[in-house]
């Protein structure tokens, strides 16, 4: 007997979705997404720390919150605590493209008139 | 950005959480896509910034940088906040059963950066020829 499609396989059937054998996968993907955003604000920081370290430091710093909250337990439908680590990029992301504005406006490049 | 019924609220009403828990999976699924997308705004304002600030003027073409720069910054930031609000819109979806709404960012993303690449190779042209 097989199970209808698109449904859960029965007990004595090998799931066809290796995430019915172990759903912790899912789980460890999104931790890895999260250190490779977390490896983006490090490498953002550290390339405008060389320019405007006062600007770089708390980007790296915010790196190592970034990993850090990729790592935090927390049941996937805790959903507002979930959505608030969300919004914290996203306000960080624009909190920096604004510096960045005011930086390429104002920064040390060559001139900006030329 | 959503046709969701309520979609666009603040999280402040506080009705996320109504509707069913989904598989978590799908909300794994959910939360990589919103970082996938944060880590591309990332690229898109250090791109923007290094252009303005690293990259030699065009020679004859006042501001030139910035023209190009400007815009790639200020996509970085709308990216970032329409991911977070389809996110959201994408939860809201799973919470009842519904079908996911499309994403608008791969058709904004598309243009923005073809548009922009446009106006940066006719700077290259305009400024290699006046180089003689």
């Amino acid at each position: 007997m097989s199970p209808p499609a698109g449904r859960i396989p029965a007990g004595d059937e090998p799931p066809d979705d290796i995430e019915y054998a172990d759903p912790g996968l899912a789980r460890a993907r999104t931790e890895l997404a999260w250190t490779r955003t977390a490896i983006a604000f490090a490498a953002l920081g550290a390339a405008v720390l060389k320019f405007h370290p006062v600007v770089g430091l708390p980007v790296l710093v915010l790196s190592a919150v970034v990993w850090r909250l990729g790592r935090l337990p927390g049941r996937a439908g805790a959903g507002h605590a979930r959505g608030r680590r969300l919004l914290l990029i996203t306000v960080t992301t624009v909190a920096i493209s604004l510096a960045a504005l005011v930086l390429s406006f104002t920064g040390p490049g060559i001139s900006p008139l030329r | 950005m959503t046709d969701q019924p309520g979609g666009r609220d603040p999280a402040t009403t506080g009705t996320d959480d109504d509707g069913t828990e989904p598989d978590a999976r799908y909300t794994f699924a959910n939360e990589r896509t919103f970082l996938a997308w944060s880590r591309t705004a990332l690229a898109l304002v250090v791109g923007g910034l290094a252009i303005t600030q690293l990259l030699p003027p065009f020679p004859g073409i006042p501001w030139g940088r910035h023209i190009i720069g400007t815009p790639l910054i200020l996509l970085g930031s709308a990216v970032s906040v329409i991911s977070y609000l389809e996110w959201k819109a994408s939860r809201r979806a799973l919470r009842h059963g519904l079908p996911l709404p499309r994403s608008r960012l791969p058709q904004i993303l598309a243009i923005a950066v073809a548009v922009i690449g446009l106006i940066a190779a006719a700077f290259a042209l305009l400024s290699a020829a006046r180089v003689p």
